[in-house]
């Protein structure tokens, strides 16, 4: 007999993280690591992380590249569509610091100059493993951001009541 | 009978059944649906269509691709004889009267030789 526990059950679910993708400008070196850890010798699928199609369905948005002027607007209307909580993660170092385009005209990154970064994975690309990790600490970042929504609603329905 | 039960030869369809399996997804459904977050602000971006990240057109024509953009290269790349044929196309009936004669006459001496 297959026995399930409920509890337990609906505990593992949120850890499933849905991702949303955006590449602010990068070389696609990243993009490709990033699509590297959904292949079968990675497959991240299997702890429940997925590649979603828009960010209203995210739980994460994940950008690679040092955003370049032009996506500057798109990145921050983006963020801006998902549903709380949110984290966003961000891929290689051109996201994380410029790297050798810091000093381009065309930027307006680094990612943390844009939008609030909560996990940093740093690499030329990042190897999937880098990529695996990263998205582990952004688990951990979205339940705590969680718990503390759901508190803050229970607080709000408790002012209601009373 | 409507409301019999319908042997295929592949299995049945009862239309009783079909009701109960309807109102057991519509419960499913329902249940799914109570079961996700409605936390989202409406009137914000989390409430807008998802447009890659650009605002959303507000006429669906101004974005809108027409089908026969489809055939844009074929009707380009044969743009010549489509010109000639069109060219041809006058409306004049004595013109397509002319097209006859000269075919039969060619047809004719092509018979005859
Ligand atoms: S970090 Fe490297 S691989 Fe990634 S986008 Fe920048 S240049 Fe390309």
């Amino acid at each position: 007999m297959l026995k399930m526990d409920l509890a337990k059950t609906l505990e593992i679910l949120p850890r499933s993280i849905w991702v949303f993708l955006c590449n602010s400008g990068s070389c696609n070196g990243c993009d490709i690591e990033v699509v590297a850890t959904l292949t079968p010798r990675y497959d991240i699928e299997r702890f429940g992380m997925k590649l979603v199609g828009s960010p209203r369905h995210a739980d994460a948005l994940l950008v690679t590249g040092p955003v370049t002027k032009y996506m500057t607007e798109r990145l921050k209307h983006i963020y801006d569509q998902m549903p709380d909580p949110k984290v966003v993660i961000v891929v290689g170092n051109c996201g994380c610091s410029g790297d050798v385009f810091y000093k381009s005209y065309s930027l307006d990154g680094p990612v943390d100059q844009v939008l609030p970064v909560d996990v940093y994975v740093h690499g030329c690309p990042p190897r999937p493993e880098a990529i695996i990790e990263g998205v582990a600490k952004a688990v951990l970042k979205l339940e705590a951001l969680r718990e503390s929504l759901d508190s803050k609603e229970a607080d709000v329905a408790d002012v209601a009541q009373s | 009978m409507m409301l019999g039960t319908v042997q295929s030869g592949f299995g049945y369809w009862n239309v009783y059944a079909w009701i109960v399996f309807f109102a057991l997804a519509a419960v499913l459904v329902f249940y799914f649906r109570s079961a996700g977050r409605s936390d989202y602000k409406v009137g914000t971006y989390q409430d807008e269509i998802f447009y890659g990240g650009n605002p959303v057109p507000k006429d669906g024509d101004e974005i809108a691709v027409p089908a026969s953009s489809a055939y844009w290269g074929f009707t380009e790349a044969l743009s010549p004889f489509y010109k000639l044929l069109l060219s041809l196309h006058t409306g004049i009936a004595s013109d397509y009267v002319g097209y006859l004669v000269v075919t039969t006459a060619l047809i004719s001496a092509l018979i005859v030789l």
